[in-house]
């Protein structure tokens, strides 16, 4: 199969159930919004080093959001249950918390399973604080000295998928680029879907373990690395001299499948050679995203 | 079992009616006529509810209530859950001690809506309860938990000894809102004069009032305006006489 000249690997790419959460984030105006998100997702591109892995969703207008402000959708995701309120106790109270104007609300109101997020942020207002619940929903309000925090008190949680992905193999490291650059804004603002790491683009996609260092719980994805490729049994072909990857995390399979095929119609481009997508030969994780199906 | 139960005047009563019997949770089991079977009280005598009211209806906790209810008192007394339309005016003691529910009156009310009853210190505990015009005294007093919303005028002592919950008062509120507040809200988009047991926080946009604001004007269509929405509101907090820990959130016109 090919797409504007660009081969498609006839392969899949293998993805995990994590556990996820969908925040809004609301604020004076989009900067503020913007300014707590940022912060919330700094440091969470991947579970092995950041324990969880977050993103922006998409920009809300003022019609989408609870109190009519402007917004932002950040989804939060874990490998297990446990983790995830954990990681957003802490991120909230550090990030939103502290964030001027801002408020945060539950983006999975009908999700049954609930984390009392905002019930443990409470007693930051050190008695101070008070509830209201509104058409069935309990809201805290915490004292603050710009005035007042509002944040849900409980936070849906559903199963998700972490780890979509596909690889864009290039001639140089400026198509390669400027291919990751065009995906990330065909998948940008896709609901359910976020891209975890900077940009979007991942350059150092990683193998499970190591070949040398037992510790390690991964480590250089050699088989894709052009400056391995004399002496590693490598992947990557004839003409490809840089490789970068896009990661996917979203609500469901189905907003996975959608984001990935408009991030790969969006990569075939001048100066890419080929499309192809990471797996662990389909043992590891449950959801397999084939790149011709996709794209058929 | 019907989507709703209607319950239609036919007897205006010629004395005040006790009809706590009007429930909407309660009529979930109950067919048409065992809804006309229950009791009431007519100026201090035993009567049934079908002596007053035609029933349409059965089995259902969607009730409507149609007709001139000044002398209905206690409607919706302990109710839990279900939802209930009254098209018209209604007496005193509506929603007494409701748990749960909502009531939408399209109509003016009369004394202690969502009240305690007689001798207890509690009032409504839950549930939500629209006045589509005036409220009488003591709209509130004593609720441990839920929403009244007067799209009029409320009358004197709304909220009195308040321990949670929130009333909100689109249009003026008489003297003695508040008082012996514990916690909860009054939330006045009018002219409401604030006892002298409360004493000014600051003007500022407390974050859950457009939220609650947009949650009235999407659930219930009431015309609430942008200005009260993304307004600014004077906090006082009261009463300092008792926990302090309530407030009257008043609307400052721009």
């Amino acid at each position: 199969m090919k797409i504007n000249g660009v081969a498609i690997d006839d392969t899949f790419a293998e993805a995990f159930t994590m556990r996820v959460a969908r925040l809004i984030i609301t604020g004076r105006n989009p900067k503020w919004a913007r300014a707590a998100a940022v912060k919330l997702t700094g440091f969470a591109t991947s579970v092995i080093g950041c324990k969880c892995e977050a993103g922006i969703e998409r920009e809300l207008p003022e019609s989408a959001t609870p109190d009519g402000r402007p917004g932002v959708s950040v989804l939060f995701l874990t490998m297990d249950k446990e983790s995830l309120p954990q990681q957003l106790i802490v991120r909230i109270g550090q990030t939103v918390l502290t964030c001027p104007t801002t408020a945060c609300f539950d983006g999975l109101p009908d999700v049954p399973d609930r984390l009392a997020v905002g019930k443990a942020l409470r007693v930051f207002g050190d008695g101070f604080q008070a509830s209201k619940v509104i058409g069935g929903k309990r809201y805290w309000r915490l004292p603050v000295m710009e005035g007042e925090f509002l944040v849900e008190e409980t936070f849906g949680m559903q199963k998700g998928v972490g780890g979509g992905n596909f690889l864009i193999l290039a001639g140089d490291v400026d198509a390669a680029l400027a291919a990751a650059e065009a995906a990330v804004l065909a998948m940008t603002d896709l609901p359910g879907v976020i891209l975890p790491f900077p940009g979007g683009v991942v350059r150092s996609g990683s193998k499970v373990g190591s070949k040398r260092y037992r510790n390690m719980i991964a480590t250089t994805n050699d088989a894709f690395d052009p400056t391995l490729r004399a002496i590693t049994e490598s992947r990557v072909p004839a003409g490809v001299n840089s490789v970068l990857e896009i990661v996917l995390d979203g609500t469901d399979a189905p907003a996975i499948e959608a984001a990935m095929q408009a991030g790969i119609r969006a990569a075939c481009r001048p100066g890419v050679q080929g499309i192809t997508a990471g797996n662990y030969g389909g043992k590891l994780g449950p959801h397999h995203f084939h790149l011709r199906k996709i794209m058929a | 079992m019907s989507d709703t139960v209607v319950l239609t005047l036919a007897t205006a009563p010629a004395h005040t009616l006790v009809a706590d019997c009007i429930v909407a949770d309660r009529f979930a089991s109950l067919d048409a006529r065992a809804i006309g079977e229950l009791p009431v009280v007519h100026g201090g005598r035993r009567a049934r509810l079908g002596d007053f009211f035609t029933v349409t209806g059965e089995r259902s906790t969607s009730l409507r209530i149609e007709g001139d209810l000044e002398r209905v008192e206690g409607v919706g007394t302990g109710m839990a859950g279900g939802e209930m339309l009254i098209a018209g005016n209604v007496g005193p003691d509506l929603g007494l001690a409701m748990e749960g529910g909502r009531i939408d009156v399209h109509g003016s009310a009369g004394e202690n809506a969502g009240g305690a009853r007689p001798g207890a210190s509690r009032g409504m505990a839950g549930g939500e309860i629209v006045i589509r015009g005036d409220a009488g005294a003591r709209a509130g007093a004593g609720a441990r938990r839920g929403l009244i919303v007067v799209t009029g005028n409320a009358g004197p002592r709304t909220g009195r000894a308040m321990i949670a919950g929130t009333v909100v008062v689109f249009g003026s509120t008489a003297a003695g809102a508040g008082r012996f507040l514990k916690r909860g809200s009054i939330v006045a988009l009018g002219a409401i004069e604030c006892p002298a047991t409360f004493r000014y926080a600051c003007t500022y946009q407390p974050p859950h009032v457009p939220v609650l604001l947009r949650y009235l004007r999407a659930r219930y269509g009431l015309a609430v305006e942008d200005r009260h929405i993304a307004g600014r509101y004077e906090r006082h907090s009261g009463d300092l006489a008792e926990l302090g820990k309530g407030e009257i959130l008043h609307w400052v016109a721009e």
